[in-house]
């Protein structure tokens, strides 16, 4: 009876520890994510003093109406929107046709192509970043949505064809067989079967893209040149760098916009994550 | 019919291959061709072909600091597989205790630096935690002691700032891998050898480590790769235009991009840039097969 006792004593002292531990956890890792609100709710003179304090002295919404009325914030958005979308787009439109070739047909140089597409995965877009200028400029593409777009649904599109084809290999074949005896073709049992089955992966493929598109910087400030063709992370960069000591405060304001939307699509999608991300895997 | 059937696949290949060729193998294929150049900002136009010569000078000559620049990354890569392996295993195993009510709370809030978008992260970090002047670190160390910590200022403490901040930014995902492998495990497995009187740590070494090293080891082949290939971190904290901090720390890809658009040396960066290309297809190459394996 008492060692019992002893024992459900011991385990709540051990939980109360461990509560405690993570307690602690959780507040060093969201030390950034208070910094960055309080700072954007102070005003200018507060962001940078030597002071330490948890809440904001004197709240103001001052900062967020610099960076939305003063600042090309909106054109930004609207920007990134564009990138994101096409690259959706164009990078889907091609990965969805070839991840289905690979996953439900045996041909001659699937094997290799597969291995190709592998290796390219794991190539870093930045080592060839100044091969991509100097084609860009022959095609006159450097300073277009375009251009960039292109660029990113390349690099998507790999990524693409991994995770949809190892989500299409859990999908049987025998559903595609019943509506092929029913008379349709490829392509309208693609879109009519497979697709409607492929959901989550396509969903989840799709978030990865937008969230990749919306997060880059460094091509997009290297390949567009003119700051009203800037994305939002682009744009971003380039309002600190200019002078962060006169910006910072906007720019906390503005990275908590940025982030918002971003946290609620991750936190959305986070239950499919695993589904429909671990099914593309590394099986060859 | 037959003829039809061989051509179908590659119909449906054709857009995506396309692409990929534009986009990715033309210009690693081009990166091959100005290795073999002396192409700089002064030969713009009119660049020779002078053969391996970068290849040469980026090996042997030591001043050129591309080695010093690999050893760097392979110890970046090293560090930071072990520490970030080693914490998301036991914050994953302290998240699966038994009776601990609030593990869905602490989850989501673990997640939140893998939702926030990386470069914002990164600027938050520089200017917010390690700034000397009014970073939130030494506002707390200033209530110690006077004096302030440039966090940044040379290349150990911009490594092992680079390192807390990679790891704050990277757990999340492992945390999140190894607590869905931890679920995956079979209970009846740890009460069998509790009757046995197995401790807490051969639990650890007997059951659990060998049950989810299957399902970590892809994610921890991955993050080898991301960590290795990581350039946001150490690029936007140290090397910014006009905000260099006085380290000179650089991993093979700053290395490579630093030759290329700062120094403007385009002929040795893409020398560097093709012999990491084939480093990383020998070491996916060999990861696969070893993975494919188990």
């Amino acid at each position: 009876m008492t060692s019992g006792k002893k024992r459900s004593a011991r385990r709540k002292g051990r939980l109360i520890l461990l509560n405690i531990i993570f307690i602690i956890l959780c507040l060093v890792t969201l030390v950034p994510v208070f910094y960055a609100l309080n700072v954007s709710f102070s005003g200018k003179e507060a962001a940078l003093s030597g002071s330490l304090s948890l809440l904001p002295k004197s709240p103001t919404l001052d900062n967020y109406k610099t960076i939305l009325v003063d600042e090309p914030f909106l054109l930004w958005l609207k920007n990134s929107l564009i990138l994101s979308l096409g690259t959706i787009a164009i990078s889907m439109l091609c990965a969805v046709p070839a991840a289905y070739a690979v996953s439900r047909w045996r041909f001659r140089g699937r094997q290799a192509t597969l291995r190709v597409l592998l290796v390219l995965n794991a190539f870093p877009q930045i080592l060839s970043m100044f091969a991509l200028f100097r084609v860009l400029k022959i095609l006159g593409l450097l300073n277009s949505h375009f251009g960039l777009i292109i660029i990113y649904a390349g690099s998507m599109c790999v990524f693409g064809i991994w995770n949809l084809k190892g989500y299409f290999d859990t999908i049987p074949v025998e559903i595609e067989e019943a509506s092929k005896i029913d008379g349709a073709n490829d392509a309208q049992m693609i879109m009519r079967i497979v697709l409607p089955l492929a959901k989550p992966a396509i969903i989840v493929t799709c978030v990865m893209v937008l969230i990749t598109v919306w997060n880059e910087y460094l091509f997009a400030t290297t390949f567009l040149l003119d700051s009203s063709t800037y994305s939002l992370a682009g744009g971003l960069y380039q309002l600190q760098s200019n002078d962060y000591s006169r910006s910072w405060p906007v720019f906390t304001a503005a990275s908590v916009i940025a982030s918002v939307p971003l946290l609620i699509i991750f936190f959305a999608v986070q239950k499919h994550m695993e589904s429909g991300l671990t099914a593309g895997g590394v099986k060859g | 019919m037959t003829q039809k059937k061989k051509f179908k696949p590659w119909l449906y290949l054709m857009p995506a291959l396309l692409l990929i060729i534009i986009v990715i193998v033309f210009p690693v294929l081009f990166t091959g061709y100005i290795s073999m150049t002396d192409m700089s900002l002064y030969h713009w136009n009119d660049y020779h072909i002078i053969g391996f010569q970068n290849y040469a000078r980026a090996l042997f000559k030591a001043d050129s600091g591309f080695l010093e620049a690999l050893l760097v990354t392979i110890l970046w890569t090293a560090v930071n597989m072990v520490i970030q392996l080693a914490a998301g295993f036991f914050i994953a195993l302290g998240l699966n205790a038994r009776g601990l009510r609030w593990k869905r709370l602490y989850k989501t809030l673990l997640m939140v630096p893998w939702a926030m978008p990386a470069y914002i992260s990164i600027l938050l970090w520089r200017v917010g935690m390690f700034n000397p002047e009014f970073g939130v670190l030494n506002k707390l160390l200033s209530l110690f002691s006077p004096g302030k910590v440039d966090f940044l200022s040379n290349n150990v403490a911009a490594f092992c700032s680079c390192m807390v901040l990679n790891l704050w930014m990277a757990l999340p995902f492992m945390i999140t891998t190894i607590d869905g492998a931890l679920q995956s495990i079979d209970r009846s497995l740890y009460e069998s050898v509790t009757l046995d009187g197995a401790g807490f740590w051969a639990k650890i070494k007997y059951i659990t480590l060998p049950s989810i090293k299957p399902i970590i080891a892809p994610a921890a082949v991955m993050t080898t790769f991301i960590t290795f290939k990581q350039f946001d971190i150490i690029f936007l904290l140290t090397q910014q235009r006009g905000y260099k901090t006085g380290a000179t720390l650089n991993t093979v890809i700053t290395y490579a991009y630093q030759n290329a658009f700062v120094s403007n040396n385009y002929g040795l960066s893409s020398a560097v840039s093709m012999l990491l290309f084939v480093l990383i297809i020998l070491f996916s190459l060999f990861t696969n097969r070893s993975l494919r394996e188990n």
